[in-house]
Order: C-alpha cells, then sequence, then structure tokens
C-alpha cells in the first residue's frame, strides 16, 4: 500500500542521503557488511582505563581503520545531533554501563562530534537512573534522558508495525546508536542490537507475538532507524543466556566482550551465536527447539538490512 | 461534558478514597482522588486473572490473547506487568478520560433515555484496530497519558454530583482495565447507580461471568462477522467475541451491538446478512444492532467515510433476516435513529444525534399498540 510520506519522514530519508542526494550528514564510511569487532575487556579487571581501551579496539575492528577517532568521524560529522539508544530495561545488573558508554561518547568529542549534540537516551528517564546515569538536559560532557513523553503525534506505518516514534530517532537526531546488551530474551530469542529499537516506538507490547518477527525488522527499516543508524554496540562483558529480558542472575556469565559493528544485524547474529554457545556448555536446549530462535534476524537479512547468514560473518577480534 | 481536574476534585470530594487504601499495593505517598499521577510511578494492584508460571513467568487470562509475560515485561495491553513473577494491573483507579455523557453517546438506545453516564476509562487496550476513534488513549501505555487517580468511591461521588444515573467503561477498552470495572461496577450498584460497559467482547468466559452480574448494560462493538477482518483489521479473534455475547446474553445483562462498517471491508451485503441472522439464531431478534458510520482515522485513512446508502442497505438487509431494532449511529438527523414499535410500526422514542426529541414509551411498551419494548427503562 502506498502511502503518502510525512514531512518529518522526508526529512528523515533526505538526512540518510535516500532521496535526492541531499545528504545531511558527515557518513563518509559505507557499512562494513558482516563485520563484528569485538574486544576482550575482562569481568573482573579493575583498570579505569579498560573499558576505553576495549571499545577504541572494538570498533578499529569493526571498521578496520587504524585509530577509533578516524572511525568514528567518517560516520560521524560535526553537524550530527548523535543519539545513543541504551537497553536499560534489565536494572544496574545488566545494562550497558556508564563508563562504557562514556567512552564512545569520549571518542565521538575526539571524533568531531560537539557533546552538546551527543544525546544518550532510553525510553524513560527512570530507567537510565537505575542504571547508572545522571539525567541532564543540558550541560555536563553529553546529554542525557528518557524519551518518557516525547512521543510523536501521529503513528508511522512500516510494513506490519503502526506506532508512534519518540522524538529522538524521528526529530532530534541526525544519526544513531544502538548500544545494548547480549541477553536472552523470552519471545523474541535475543534481544542484543535490533531489538533494542523497540524502546522508540510507544507501543512495542503490541508487537511481541511470533516471536517479534517481523515486527522488529519493520521497526528497524522505518526511515528513522536505517536512514539513521551509524553503528551498533554491545557491552557484553557480562552476558545473559536464559530468563531475559529481565535481569536472572543464573543466567548471567561472564562473556568479557565488547562488540561493535556498522552491520546491525551481523551484530545480532554475533549475539546469537554468543549466546546458543553457552546455553549449549550449560546443557540447555536452542533457541530455535524452545520456539524462540530470533527468525527477525533473517527477515531483516532478507530487507536489505545487514548481512545474517553465518558463513558470511566476519568476527574481527581486536 | 469533560471533567478537568479540579472539577473532578471538586466532584469527588464526597468520596470515601481511604476505605480502599489498604488495598494499595505501592503505598508510599498515597495519591488522593483527583491527585494527578505521575506516569513513572502509578500505584499498582495484583492482576485478578492470571496465573503462575516457572520461570517467573505468568499466563494472563483476562482475554483470549492468553499472552504469557516474562519478568519485567507487559502483556499486549500494556497496561499488565509481571514483577517478579506476580502480574499488577497499572491502571486499577488511573483513570485518563472522565465524562458526563448522554446514554446514547455509548450508544444505548434502550437504557434510561435522556439520562447521563458518569463515563471513564484508562489507557490501553487488548487488541489493535486500525481505525480506532480513540487510539490516543487505546493504544497507548499508562505512563504516556495524563491520568488522575479515582478510585471506585469518588467516582460515585463523582457520578452522584454530576447528576449522572449510570456509570459507563468505555473509550478504550474495559477489559483491560477489568479489576477497575469490577469495583466500579460494585461501588456503583450500591449507591444505586446502574453500571455499564462499552467493549470489543474479547474477552475469557471466567472474567466475563465474575463481573456480569454486577452490570445492568453491555454493548459489545462486534467488528465484523469473519476472522479475516479480526485477524488482519484488529488484531483479535472473532469467535471468543461471539461466545461472549452469548454469554453475556444469557446472563440476562442488556445487551446491544454495534457494528462499524468500513468500506470495502466489512459491509457487503452478504456479511450483514449472516451477522442478523446469527444474532436472530443465537441470540434474540430483540437485540439492538447499530450499524455506524466510518470515518478514517488512526491507520486506516486510505478509506473514505461509508457511504449512506451501504448504512442504509444493512438497515434493511438486518431488518429482512427479523431484526426488530435496527439503527443507524454517526449519521445525525436520519431516521434510523429512531426506535420503532416492531408490532405496530409506530415512533416510540425519536433522536436527533445524541439528544432524546420525544419519548412516547409507558412503562416500557408502546404507547400505542401497548406492545413490550425490551429495555432497561427505569
Amino acid at each position: 500500500m502506498s502511502r503518502r510520506l510525512s514531512r518529518r519522514e522526508l526529512v528523515a530519508l533526505m538526512g540518510a542521503g535516500m532521496v535526492g542526494g541531499a545528504r545531511r550528514s558527515a557518513a563518509r564510511i559505507a557499512m562494513r557488511r558482516g563485520v563484528v569487532g569485538v574486544a576482550g575487556e575482562s569481568p573482573d579487571d579493575g583498570d579505569p582505563g579498560a573499558p576505553r581501551r576495549a571499545m577504541e579496539r572494538a570498533v578499529r575492528g569493526a571498521m578496520g581503520v587504524a585509530t577509533a577517532a578516524e572511525g568514528l568521524a567518517g560516520l560521524f560529522g560535526p553537524s550530527d545531533t548523535v543519539g545513543l539508544k541504551l537497553n536499560c530495561l534489565a536494572g544496574p545488573r545488566l545494562s550497558p554501563r556508564p563508563v562504557l558508554v562514556e567512552a564512545l561518547v569520549d571518542l565521538l568529542a575526539e571524533a568531531g562530534v560537539s557533546r552538546r549534540k551527543i544525546i544518550v537516551f532510553e525510553r524513560s528517564s527512570r530507567e537510565l537512573e537505575r542504571a547508572g546515569f545522571k539525567i541532564r538536559r543540558s550541560g555536563g560532557p553529553y546529554l542525557c534522558y528518557g524519551t518518557d513523553n516525547g512521543w510523536d503525534r501521529r503513528p508511522s506505518v512500516s510494513g506490519a508495525i503502526g506506532s508512534c516514534f519518540a522524538a529522538e530517532v524521528s526529530t532530534t537526531c541526525s544519526a544513531l546508536i544502538s548500544f545494548g546488551v547480549v541477553k536472552d530474551h523470552d519471545l523474541a530469542g535475543v534481544s542484543a542490537g535490533m531489538k533494542n529499537w523497540y524502546g522508540v516506538i510507544h507501543n512495542p507490547n503490541k508487537y511481541h507475538d511470533t516471536n517479534c518477527d517481523p515486527y522488529v525488522a519493520d521497526v528497524m527499516r522505518h526511515p528513522f532507524i536505517a536512514g539513521k543508524l551509524r553503528l551498533t554496540v554491545l557491552d557484553g562483558v557480562h552476558a545473559q543466556c536464559q530468563g531475559g529480558p529481565a535481569f536472572f542472575g543464573p543466567g548471567i556469565f561472564p562473556l568479557g566482550r565488547v562488540a561493535v559493528s556498522t552491520d546491525p544485524v551481523a551484530a545480532d547474529l554475533w549475539a546469537w551465536q554468543i549466546i546458543e554457545k553457552e546455553r549449549a556448555r550449560r546443557g540447555l536446549p536452542t533457541l530455535e527447539s524452545e520456539q524462540r530462535a530470533p527468525n527477525f534476524i533473517a527477515t531483516a537479512t532478507g530487507y536489505g538490512l545487514g548481512v545474517g547468514d553465518p558463513e558470511s560473518l566476519r568476527v574481527v577480534k581486536a | 461534558m469533560k471533567l478537568d481536574r479540579r472539577r473532578l476534585a471538586v466532584l469527588a470530594a464526597g468520596g470515601a478514597a481511604g476505605a480502599l487504601l489498604p488495598g494499595w499495593l505501592e503505598a508510599g505517598e498515597r495519591p488522593q482522588p483527583g491527585d494527578l499521577l505521575d506516569g513513572e510511578d502509578l500505584p499498582v494492584r495484583e492482576a485478578s486473572w492470571y496465573k503462575k508460571l516457572d520461570g517467573r513467568k505468568v499466563e494472563c487470562q483476562l482475554c483470549p490473547q492468553a499472552c504469557t509475560v516474562a519478568d519485567m515485561e507487559r502483556g499486549t495491553c500494556g497496561v499488565r506487568e509481571n514483577r517478579d513473577g506476580i502480574y499488577y494491573t497499572l491502571v486499577h483507579s488511573v483513570a485518563c478520560s472522565v465524562h458526563v455523557d448522554p446514554i446514547e453517546k455509548k450508544p444505548f438506545f434502550h437504557v434510561m433515555p435522556g439520562e447521563t453516564a458518569l463515563s471513564y476509562a484508562t489507557a490501553g487496550c487488548n487488541v489493535e484496530c486500525k481505525f480506532c476513534q480513540n487510539w490516543e488513549i487505546s493504544q497507548f501505555r499508562p505512563e504516556q497519558v495524563r491520568a488522575y487517580h479515582l478510585p471506585p468511591d469518588a467516582m460515585v461521588a463523582a457520578a452522584k454530583r454530576s447528576g449522572a444515573k449510570l456509570t459507563a467503561a468505555t473509550y478504550s477498552e474495559p477489559v483491560v482495565f477489568w479489576e477497575y470495572v469490577r469495583d466500579a461496577a460494585a461501588a456503583a450498584r450500591s449507591a444505586g447507580l446502574k453500571p455499564t460497559v462499552v467493549s470489543n467482547g474479547f474477552i475469557q468466559d471466567q472474567p466475563l461471568k465474575e463481573v456480569l452480574p454486577l452490570l445492568s448494560a453491555f454493548k459489545v462493538d462486534l467488528k465484523a462477522f469473519t476472522e479475516t477482518f479480526y485477524r488482519e483489521q484488529v488484531r483479535g479473534e472473532l469467535e471468543p467475541v461471539l461466545k461472549s455475547l452469548q454469554t453475556i446474553h444469557r446472563a440476562g445483562v442488556w445487551l446491544e451491538i454495534v457494528v462499524l462498517l468500513v468500506p470495502t471491508l466489512n459491509d457487503s451485503e452478504d456479511e450483514v446478512r449472516r451477522l442478523a441472522a446469527w444474532v436472530a439464531e443465537n441470540l434474540d431478534p430483540s437485540v439492538p444492532v447499530h450499524f455506524t458510520r466510518f470515518h478514517p482515522t488512526y491507520r486506516l485513512t486510505n478509506l473514505p467515510p461509508t457511504p449512506v446508502p451501504t448504512l442504509e442497505r444493512a438497515w434493511r438487509v438486518a431488518k429482512a433476516e427479523g431484526l426488530d431494532f435496527v439503527y443507524l449511529g454517526n449519521l445525525p438527523g436520519h431516521e434510523a435513529e429512531n426506535t420503532y414499535c416492531p408490532a405496530c410500526g409506530e415512533t416510540v422514542i425519536r433522536r436527533l444525534g445524541f439528544q432524546i426529541l420525544e419519548n412516547r414509551l409507558q412503562h416500557g411498551h408502546c404507547a400505542g399498540c401497548k406492545r413490550a419494548i425490551p429495555g432497561v427503562w427505569s
């Protein structure tokens, strides 16, 4: 069914360079399809510099560049307003750690993005605070707040979903980063980078049947996301292989990895493999045998959003 | 008439909200009737209809979606949340819409004509109609809409002060706030008010049967008469709704049905005929059926309003199938807004929109031929 685009959607498309070639943002580096950069960070490492070093290595591995700042400068420019969407649903024990998020913020700033234009956000301020972040709507080294009631007033349709989007993705930001974790999800199978975007629609509860498929991919391919998403980051120092999406102690394991990719589908495929590997080690059934395989990965691949074929996945250990 | 916060507080002033406070699980600073609620700190109550499963999961037993919900997750309605293996409703006494409406607006055409109903709703819905007129509350979560604390006793006090003789759980989907409906209906009944519900009827049998004895009237939106429509346009199912209609009718609660005719999707002559025949055969020919006019909204903006001839055809088809009381809605001034005596054809109640122009009903009977006209008249 064809549909007239709203002005906001048109602007989003133009910002992504999908209309008329008028690229508003500074992205110069294309997606490295199927490549995930993975760096080790020990869960027990008390070294305060470790998160930063892990982030730098993971970015370099993901982008094949000499320095992280060089890679990020190719994705984000001074004119960009960069939104980092966190997934803090599981609380302080399984959310992106502030120290790792701030490492990326620092790298973005070093790459030329104004700190006033870096927004760390989640669906609610309450969840950010629970995860250890300080709410800041102005000032400080970066902005940090929840969407709370800042939803678009009209729904926007993408495939099977019809939702009001968070203003951060529809309006405020010109470039986006998904900053998630690596965890099991009782319905979707895996919650990593792509499922994280359920937090920018007002009605995610409507889209959890059939293992969230095709809904996760439908959210992802909306111009508000697909046109702006540059990077996926997964804080996998600790991961969870069962009992998600909430924190479930027995399901936690020390993965000791930070993963970065310009390919959101590949990042989720990597997370799926990690979860299955740990489940196998523990003698747990596969997600598929529990009828909750993350089929949205294949759907997203079919949409051309990235690489979901295990044969084509390239993990660069940095 | 919409009640603003100040007016709501004044109306509710006589309410004994304190009597309910022991029921609140998260006390903190307890909200008072009429208080604007903090969306991040809503009062919660344990849900009444669910089953605990292994691994801190729960299975909701309120509606046919029967959601299996993991810890920290919500059902498809968006207003019930699993917190560490216990399922909570987030919308008991959390009213986002409160109005005093003519009962004809629900629409009930056989329930106390000309009276008003204190009408209330919370956020949330268990389906997602692409043509939802109230999507700005039904398709949002409770923390995403402005809401007031309105416990049942305060609601009854507000209704009394406004002069309303009925209450109506309506606007969004009462099934998702069924515990609130139950408690508000009990309070209303105790105070001599008539509680009513306006719903999609998409509810499991047990919770429906538990609340029906408290209700005076029930209006069901029968969205269509095909599973295809329910699946593709509603994200629900037809069969459970038909079952609910039978349960309500058998319980002796006054029932009216509304069918929104959406051009090309559920307005064929054949579908209307099968629907009307089903009502006549499985319920009763005296159950009023309202065919109402669609207007483009929400996610269904590519279709025009229902043509008047389509509505008039539905009226003729339903009458031909033997239904006694067929109405057309969203057509102010149309003669099919009136109630006619099925025996002598006299006009019993004449309406213009939600207004009663003339009521010739005499103790529930036609003034002309004395035939009984079924309904809740006093």
